[in-house]
């Protein structure tokens, strides 16, 4: 089975050597749980955007949006709602691209991301349970899919049905997008003035939920 | 100087933070009516208010009208007492 | 431009895929426009007066071309049939997932024929189809019989997702649904009882297949600007937080609203007339269908603090009531609560029932109760026990909704083809003539928005190609009064933004039946182009993603030309049932009564019905007196095998 050409949206590629020090990615992407309103048009404009073959399949994308009856939060007590699976960009390099057997991951010298290099990758999946958090999926075809933060203006974040609208200068949230691209002192800065972003999708939560470390850790 | 009624209807009764107000206005138009009120109610009534493009009322998904349910724009002459409603232009659904 | 369509033989048992050429393409659009053109080759073969609830009606669905590829416009799924309840054209749209995930199943188009010996589902992933034994899931509601399905066919490839029918449409009662997700309802015309006579109850998609888009790089730029001018638009803003209920205050304060059966244009009760409601119990987010920009929907959940009647639904949770279902439950029927509109709007979907027909058959009754025009003994005869039919009473409202539903009792019976075949059953079995009460266009409920004051959207309730019918032709210039529009569009003259004149009004209705037909048949929400009709033009602005995604070249005139072709062919279908120009009508309260509330008090239909619909005919080159198509204008649009087959059923006009 040929692999579908993906086009990454990277602006350069730099590799490290074994042992030499990644610099971490800068602005990253957060998501709010619970906010989601399950438009797809992230994962949508995600496989557009990466689409290199004149096809567009959501199953390409690399993020995606589940439903996520079970968790509740304080502004959804009853717990309806979806979330988006984002990627975190862990610490580099990341633990995706540690268990990489043929070192196929390179990096954006702009954002920093990790990014699959398509023509190294052998498909070995080991990617894949490596991930903490479930976010580097496999296409229809077997390749493997990571964000690659589109080069520093991620394209889902800009399709959101909730972000916020450009009349609205300077940030002023009203309501809060599910899909922020900051830095993580931003990020910080935003969920101490508006509660509900207290109710970010982040690292710890992540690995709560799934049972990875208790919260007495 | 004339008194003007405004009732704000849905959206703009969020954007106003009142559903109905008076204006005293110098000259009796539609246009100065508009003026006073994104004064009164910053960027965002202003934003859905007037059409940058054009400086008319924005016509987009909105209804602006008189009491006797006519549309109104900006060069329209207004009279003391009358009562203008600003409303969200949707049917349907 | 190709397309996969698998046409499936229910009674054989036979399914086939094929492909939809490009050429279909380059005369249809997409969407219903295929849609159309399937089931008119159909009933080439097959009797087109053949019993609508029998094997030789046909099911199709279809969704558009520009569906789930970046057009941030939702997404529209069609199914067109031969209509149960009015016996003519019948089509609708929803929204949902499904639609949406039918795109990566492997086919875009479903045509289905026949009648199963017994009840089954048709499951389609990835290209792959079966029919599966329906036994189970046969006398369910849509909301189980969706979960049951998701339970049974697991997460891999895809998200299951399905379109169902209710007990309502198992019962083939005419206005019944097919419901998407259990979530939106394709609702007009009796799509499920066309389902439930054909023994399908439910159609599954599952799949990962991909979309060609043929130039996803101008998709992605001009998903880019639409995304940046809904953005830079406060208006649009405020449609998304409120979502269509911002026309509650508007109709307030314009008298606008269809109350009790259209007797007043405003409702009564305080809490129910503002749309401080959506503030205060609109609690989570999801939205209606997939790859939206604006995602104007939201999901409410009763916690029994919001009032008195909430007590009754505790931890009931459902879409937020969008207009129509408040227009329906406050207006036609006098609801006053917000709990209780939000219930009704749960059940008629559960039900998969049109809400239009539904309250405007309900409130008919009411109305004749209040007017004592019936008696006690009259009504239970009707239901076989006593009951009271108050204004506003959801137990009463319940009962004859589950009358219809279940076909329990005589009412049930006599309407479950919506008001106007019900009244005039009911006339006919009192001996009496109630057609006074009965509110409808061309055989169709009417939607439940006041009409006479608009001479564009009364025109529209007459010629509509599925009866009385706003969504064939939103008549947004007059409505709204946008005299930029008007001159946009008819050469710098303004009459069409003016409301108290006929001029260029029945030119109005044509026009948005044009551009409305071109957006169903893209596949995307109306309510975009509705939010900036004069930005977003179906012809010019949407053409351009049309022509990044199909590769099919068009330029704006050329669209609108498609567009009125589309409309063309749902009109020959009606003319080929023997509709004619004295179908094209409306009921005598809009035509006689003035309406008695609001800005626009005293506005009688009649006084410019003839003069609006004869212009209609004019601008669509039909003839005036028998409202047949010529064969020139026919010819003028590529259809001259549309006019052969009309000439030999004697439905084209002699001149």
């Amino acid at each position: 089975m040929t692999a579908i050409p993906q086009k990454e949206m990277v602006t350069g590629s730099i590799r490290y050597q074994p042992g030499e020090e990644v610099p971490n990615v800068g602005t990253k992407l957060f998501a709010l749980r619970n906010q989601c309103t399950e438009c797809n048009a992230c994962e949508v404009a995600c496989a557009l955007v990466h689409s290199q073959d004149g096809m567009v399949n959501p199953q390409m994308a690399r993020l995606r949006i589940d439903h996520a009856p079970e968790k509740s939060s304080r502004t959804n007590p009853l717990g309806i709602g979806f979330v988006a699976e984002i990627c975190h960009h862990c610490g580099n390099p990341p633990p995706c691209a540690d268990v990489c057997p043929t070192d196929a991951f390179y990096y954006d010298p702009v954002t920093r991301a990790a990014v699959i290099e398509q023509d190294n990758c052998i498909q070995c999946m080991e990617c894949v349970p490596g991930c903490p958090f479930d976010v580097v999926f496999v296409a229809p075809k077997g390749e493997l899919l990571k964000c690659d933060l589109c080069g520093g203006d991620p394209v889902c974040v800009k399709a959101c049905a909730t972000r916020p609208e450009m009349v609205n200068e300077g940030k002023q949230y009203v309501r809060l997008p599910v899909l922020f691209f900051e830095a993580q002192q931003e990020f910080n800065r935003l969920s101490k003035q508006i509660p509900e972003a207290q109710d970010e999708i982040g690292l710890m939560q992540a690995m709560l939920e799934r049972g990875e470390i208790s919260s007495s850790a | 100087m004339i008194k003007v009624h405004t009732q704000f209807l849905s959206h703009f009764k969020e954007l106003a933070a009142t559903d109905e107000d008076v204006f005293e206005l110098d000259r009796p138009l539609v246009s100065e009516l508009a003026t006073r009120i994104c004064d009164r109610y910053g960027p965002r009534m202003q934003a859905v208010l007037i059409d940058p493009d054009t400086q008319e009322l924005n016509a987009r998904g909105t209804m602006f009208v008189d009491a006797k349910g006519r549309r109104i724009c900006m060069a329209d002459p207004l009279e003391d007492g009358d009562v203008i409603t600003f409303m969200m232009g949707i049917a349907g659904g | 431009m190709e397309s996969r369509l698998l046409r499936v033989n229910l009674t054989t048992g036979e399914m086939k895929g094929e492909t939809i050429p490009h050429s279909i393409f380059e005369r249809w659009i997409g969407g219903s426009g295929v849609n159309n053109w399937i089931m008119w080759e159909h009933f080439l073969t097959h009797d087109i007066n053949c019993d609508p609830r029998g094997p030789d009606n046909i099911f199709v669905f279809g969704v558009g071309p520009l569906a789930g590829t970046g057009a941030g416009s939702g997404i529209k799924g069609r199914i067109t049939f031969k209509s149960p309840c009015y016996n003519m054209f019948g089509d609708s749209a929803g929204g949902g997932k499904f639609p949406y995930y039918a795109r990566f199943s492997g086919y875009e188009y479903i045509a289905i024929t026949g009648k199963a010996p017994k009840p089954v589902y048709l499951l389609i992933c990835n290209g792959e189809v079966a029919l599966i034994d329906a036994a189970h899931l046969w006398g369910k509601g849509t909301e189980d019989t969706h979960a049951i399905l998701q339970e049974e066919l697991g997460d891999y490839p895809s998200k299951v997702h399905t379109l169902s029918i209710s007990q309502a449409g198992e019962n083939q009662v005419g206005i019944a649904g097919v419901v998407s997700d259990a979530l939106r309802i394709h609702a007009r015309g009796g799509g499920g009882a066309v389902l439930g006579s054909k023994n399908l109850k439910a159609i599954a998609v599952q799949g990962n297949g991909g979309l060609p888009v043929a130039r996803p790089g101008e998709m992605l730029a001009w998903s880019d600007d639409f995304r940046k001018k809904i953005d830079g638009n406060e208006a649009i803003y405020g449609f998304k937080r409120r979502g269509t209920l911002g026309a509650v205050e508007m109709y307030q304060h314009i008298g606008s609203h269809f109350w009790r059966n259209n007797q007043g244009n405003k409702f009564r009760g305080d809490e129910i007339r503002s749309d401080n409601w959506v503030k205060k119990f609109q609690k989570y987010s999801e939205v209606c269908s997939s790859d939206c920009f604006i995602a104007c929907d939201s999901k409410y959940v009763i916690d029994g603090t919001e009032s008195e009647p909430s007590k009754k639904y505790i931890g009931e949770t459902f879409r937020r009531p969008e207009y129509l279902t408040t227009g329906s439950a406050a207006g036609a029927l006098d609801v006053r609560d917000w709990s209780e509109v939000a219930h009704w709007g749960k059940i008629t979907n559960d039900y998969a029932i049109d809400n239009q027909d539904l309250s405007c058959s309900i409130s008919f009754l009411m109305e004749l109760k209040q007017r004592d025009l019936i008696s006690n003994h009259d009504v239970a005869e009707l239901f076989g026990h006593e009951q009271s039919l108050r204004w506003g009473n959801m137990d009463d409202i319940e009962a004859c909704v589950e009358s219809i539903v279940f076909q329990k009792n005589l009412f049930g019976v006599m309407f479950r083809d919506g008001p106007y075949f019900g009244a005039l059953k009911y006339s006919e079995m009192k001996g009496k003539n109630f057609m006074k009460y009965a509110m409808y266009g061309k055989g169709g409920a009417s939607f439940t928005e006041e009409v006479r004051p608009y001479p564009t959207w009364m025109n529209n309730m007459a010629v509509a190609s599925r009866g009385a019918d706003h969504l064939k032709g939103i008549g947004l210039i007059e409505k709204f009064q946008r005299e930029d529009l008007s001159k946009m569009y008819f050469n710098g003259r303004t009459e069409a933004a003016d409301l108290t004149i006929p001029d260029l009004k029945g030119a109005c209705t044509a026009l948005a039946e044009n551009q409305v037909a071109l957006l169903n048949s893209y596949g995307v929400c109306l309510f975009h182009w509705m939010l900036d009709p004069a930005e977003f033009t179906p012809q010019d602005y949407y053409g351009k993603a049309y022509a990044a995604v199909t590769g099919i070249e068009r330029t704006p005139e050329e669209l609108m030309r498609d567009g009125e072709r589309i409309c063309n062919l749902e009109k020959a279908f009606n003319s080929r049932v023997g509709m004619r120009r004295e179908h094209d009508m409306v009921c005598e309260r809009w035509m006689w009564e003035p309406n008695s509330e609001g800005l626009y008090e005293g506005a009688v239909g009649a006084d410019m019905f003839n003069t609006v619909l004869d212009e209609y005919y004019e601008w669509r080159g039909w003839e005036k007196e028998s409202g047949l198509q010529t064969r020139a204008r026919l010819e003028e649009l590529g259809m001259e095998d549309v006019a052969d087959v009309l000439a030999k059923d004697g439905a084209l006009a002699l001149t």
